[in-house]
């Protein structure tokens, strides 16, 4: 349940929906999810760093690289901010009194 | 249809780069308001006009906004009397650009705030982007 509510978050990645959706629904649970969305930040961050380069060299206009950037940086707290709840939901069943 | 607020921006960086295009234009006939012709009798420079159309996004269906084109200003030249110059013509008179320096500036200033209301575009749906995210966090 958790896992299909974290899923649906990751549609806050633009790159990266697809494959984390199929990582969560597949059952590999918490890792998969976590690796899914590292590499969507991941993907974002490296777009968003290349268009600055493409930039600096003068193929690229300021604002594309302003805005690769930026979005790079959304992606990555998004990212952040959803492992850090995961990882919440997952302290708190492991604090589960059995 | 994806995130209507990246929608949003990327329309907005749309808005940027046709206004930098409007501005290079300006700066272009600005330049150029002395130009004349290489010969005698030859034309000078030419004022450029530039317009604006929209431009459909396929993958998110919004309208972003893309310089449509970019021509020449078909008003009369201006002559001025001015027999030393090698631009010249048999009678003396030389033909200076179509170029209104006060047009220009009024141009110049339309393009800068407009220029300030795309950045403010994406200043606000990145900040509502940033709220929505900030939800995810705070007091757990």
């Amino acid at each position: 349940m958790i896992t299909s509510a974290i899923s649906s978050a990751g549609a806050l990645l633009p790159t990266q929906s697809a494959p984390l959706q199929g990582a969560a629904s597949s059952g590999e649970g918490f890792e998969g999810l976590l690796k899914s969305l590292g590499t969507g930040a991941m993907d974002a961050l490296r777009n968003g760093e290349s268009t600055a380069m493409a930039a600096i060299e003068g193929k690229a206009s300021a604002q594309q690289a302003v805005m690769a950037t930026m979005q790079a940086e959304q992606s990555l707290q998004a990212a952040l901010a959803i492992r850090d709840k995961i990882v919440s939901a997952f302290l708190e069943i492991s604090r589960m009194q059995i | 249809m994806g995130d209507a607020l990246l929608s949003a921006m990327k329309t907005s960086a749309s808005g940027l780069e046709a206004q930098s295009m409007r501005l290079r234009i300006i700066s272009e006939n600005l330049a150029n308001a002395q130009s004349t012709g290489r010969t005698a009798g030859s034309d000078p420079f030419r004022r450029k006009t530039i317009s604006f159309g929209e431009e459909l996004d396929r993958a998110t269906g919004a309208s972003l906004v893309g310089v449509k084109n970019i021509q020449g200003d078909q008003s009369p030249f201006k002559l001025e009397f001015d027999p030393g110059n090698p631009a010249a013509n048999a009678a003396g008179y030389v033909k200076m650009p179509n170029i209104n320096m006060i047009i220009e500036m009024a141009d110049m200033r339309e393009a800068n705030r407009s220029y300030e209301s795309n950045l403010q575009v994406v200043k606000q749906a990145r900040e509502m982007m940033s709220m929505t995210i900030d939800l995810l966090r705070g007091g757990n």
